[in-house]
């Protein structure tokens, strides 16, 4: 008990010192939890499009360029028994936001005829899938979308595009699609914006990829190829792979986020590291005398040692959990777990992330420890006696 | 009630610095008895608490032999050492060296943490070593809230709380004023005399000293006369064999 006690009080000498570097490891901790919760979205995220059985077709020099609207055709016309190919969509990506207004918005043109049955996950009611085929101005809006802009069905809003036509998009709300895995993006018919291009002369008859429903997987495999082979030598030859790899590949060419906050967090938690190495450094040099005292008193070498390790250790846990509860409380038990991130939709931090997260703290403390430590465990008592006096 | 004589044969103690050898102890040769109150005199450099560690364990000799009781330290690894301090010898230093953050019963009941005791057991020992000293009335307070006379008190009760053979003093009133150290010297007397610890005292204060039944002259690392206060010395258990044997050899 006394020796808690010591550890306690020693902790609590210097109050203002030891908030700063429960702050400075917990800080750290906190942008690891975050980082992680970003990480599993997005692998969350992955793993949900490799449920999907679909294959994602780009033009095979770059996803910026886009592929003629025709090769939808050609690429329905390798299912000759109609069984394999369940649909092909077009599809292509304006963006936008709404006037005065300036949170980014994920809007798509998809295919009228196929966008449903390509995108089954959305589960629209036949009453919406209704809706969508009888108003070319339909668009269903991700839930948490509708949330933030307060949007509900029946309501008709306007989208500034981000790329050309450039020219506002008058909308019908025709679902909030609650049931929908993505409650991010917004869709909307292809015809429409073919109707909005011709208005300004910009090009017509593009899209930035297609996306095709398979009936199996053994479909997949055999038409990843053989759509690929179709367009080999064309002037637009295709790109064609499975949607987890063309996510990933297309979040890694963006900002290859996952890879990045990995770095960024171990870079926090290495200077996690420095802030808690500087601090028991300077408390063992405050208490030198005091350790040579113990030692003088028969405390052994590996006591002091471990002493020192304790503490920090006990100091690190301190700012780990609470730089690990802040996060999980934040996005679990408050207004904050309504939040939205493009792409990986909700932030989730999980629990064993968080216990990673403690256990991360109490390794940085250990990490932080290891020089005074030493230095303890290899003090000379007479040295530091005749130094005290 | 727990006691020990110590013996020092030829020890030779030198310290190297970046290869020069600085002999601080030459060939020193010395007996003191179980129970007596021995003080160490001498000028800045003459090897006084160099002794004091060499007796204590905190250091080995060059040369020599060091015996303390039935134990030859100079046989002893560090971690012998060490255990051996625990168990048989308490420290008093000038500056008290107390620890802050702990009050002055926790500050007395650290060196048990090293034993396998109850906490009642503990709490017994600490509150009689604090009563010994005077300070039963002062048990929640803190060093910063003791006067220097009294953190020092609290420094001896920590010394005896294990029941030592042996108290090591270095100048334990070298930071006190004379109505407080004469205080300190009373306690020290009463743990040789009433309790029969055997006392070894560094020292400059001819004052302090007056109170040991033996003063050792230390001059370049070598014992250079022995002094005996026979009013003290005839008082405290064990000199009777100290002043029969050969002492300073």
């Amino acid at each position: 008990m006394l020796y808690l006690m010591y550890l306690y009080r020693n902790l609590v000498r210097n109050r203002l010192r030891t908030a700063l570097t429960c702050a400075a490891v917990g800080l750290p901790i906190t942008i690891y939890v975050l980082s992680m919760a970003v990480v599993d979205g997005v692998n969350r995220f992955l793993d949900n499009s490799a449920r999907q059985l679909r294959l994602a077709v780009t033009h095979k020099t770059s996803i910026v360029n886009p592929l003629p609207a025709g090769h939808r055709a050609k690429i329905e016309s390798l299912d000759r028994t109609g069984r394999r190919l369940v649909s092909v969509c077009g599809l292509r990506w304006i963006g936008g936001k709404i006037e005065r207004d300036p949170r980014p918005l994920s809007t798509i043109a998809a295919d009228k005829d196929t966008f449903h049955t390509t995108f089954p996950e959305f589960r629209l009611t036949p009453e919406e899938i209704a809706a969508w085929h009888r108003d070319r101005q339909a668009i269903v809006v991700g839930s948490a979308t509708a949330a933030q802009f307060g949007w509900k069905v029946g309501d008709r809003i306007t989208i500034h595009p981000s790329v050309p036509p450039f020219v506002p998009f008058e909308f019908h709300i025709i679902s909030t699609a609650p049931n929908a895995e993505d409650p991010i993006s917004n869709w909307f018919r292809m015809d429409y914006l073919e109707e909005k291009l011709r208005e300004v002369r910009a090009p017509e008859g593009l899209v930035s990829f297609f996306f095709v429903k398979c009936a199996s997987s053994e479909d997949l495999n055999h038409f990843r190829t053989a759509i690929d082979d179709l367009f080999a030598h064309s002037t637009d030859e295709t790109k064609t792979q499975d949607e987890k790899s063309f996510m990933n590949e297309f979040i890694t060419q963006q900002f290859d986020l996952p890879r990045n906050l990995t770095i960024l967090a171990a870079v926090t938690v290495f200077v996690a590291v420095m802030a808690a190495t500087n601090t028991m450094s300077m408390s063992f040099r405050d208490r030198i005398n005091e350790v040579a005292i113990l030692r003088s008193m028969g405390f052994g070498r590996w006591l002091v040692f471990g002493q020192i390790q304790a503490e920090s250790m006990l100091l690190c846990l301190v700012g780990g959990l609470l730089g690990a509860l802040g996060p999980y409380v934040a996005f679990t038990y408050t207004p904050l777990k309504d939040f939205t991130v493009p792409l990986i939709q909700y932030l989730e931090v999980r629990p064993a992330v968080c216990v990673n997260a403690v256990m991360i703290s109490a390794a940085i403390g250990v990490l932080a420890a290891l020089w005074p430590s030493f230095l303890a465990w290899r003090l000379r008592v007479v040295t530091a006696l005749r130094n005290l006096e | 009630m727990s006691t020990a004589d110590i013996e020092l044969v030829g020890v030779r103690k030198v310290y190297r610095k970046e290869r020069i050898e600085i002999p601080v102890i030459e060939g020193l040769d010395l007996r003191v008895a179980a129970g007596e109150f021995v003080a160490l005199m001498g000028p800045s450099g003459s090897g006084k608490s160099t002794l004091l560690h060499l007796i204590g364990g905190l250091d080995v000799p060059t040369d020599g032999m060091v015996r303390v009781g039935e134990a030859r330290l100079e046989r002893m690894s560090e971690r012998q050492l060490t255990a051996w301090r625990s168990r048989h010898v308490g420290f008093i230093f000038q500056m008290y060296h107390l620890v802050p953050v702990l009050t002055a019963a926790e500050n007395v009941e650290l060196p048990l943490l090293l034993f396998h005791m109850s906490a009642r057991e503990r709490r017994r020992r600490v509150a009689t070593a604090l009563e010994i000293v005077g300070l039963a009335d002062r048990t929640d307070h803190r060093p910063n809230q003791l006067s220097g006379g009294q953190e020092q008190r609290v420094a001896i009760a920590r010394a005896i709380v294990t029941d030592p053979d042996l108290i090591l003093a270095d100048e334990p009133t070298g930071d006190l004023d004379a109505n407080t150290s004469r205080e300190i010297l009373g306690l020290l007397n009463l743990l040789n005399s009433e309790f029969g610890k055997t006392i070894v005292m560094v020292t400059h204060d001819p004052k302090a000293a007056s109170h040991a039944g033996r003063i050792l002259h230390l001059e370049k690392g070598v014992l250079e006369r022995e002094q005996w206060n026979h009013r003290t010395a005839v008082e405290a258990p064990g000199a009777a064999w100290a002043m029969r044997g050969p002492g300073l050899g």
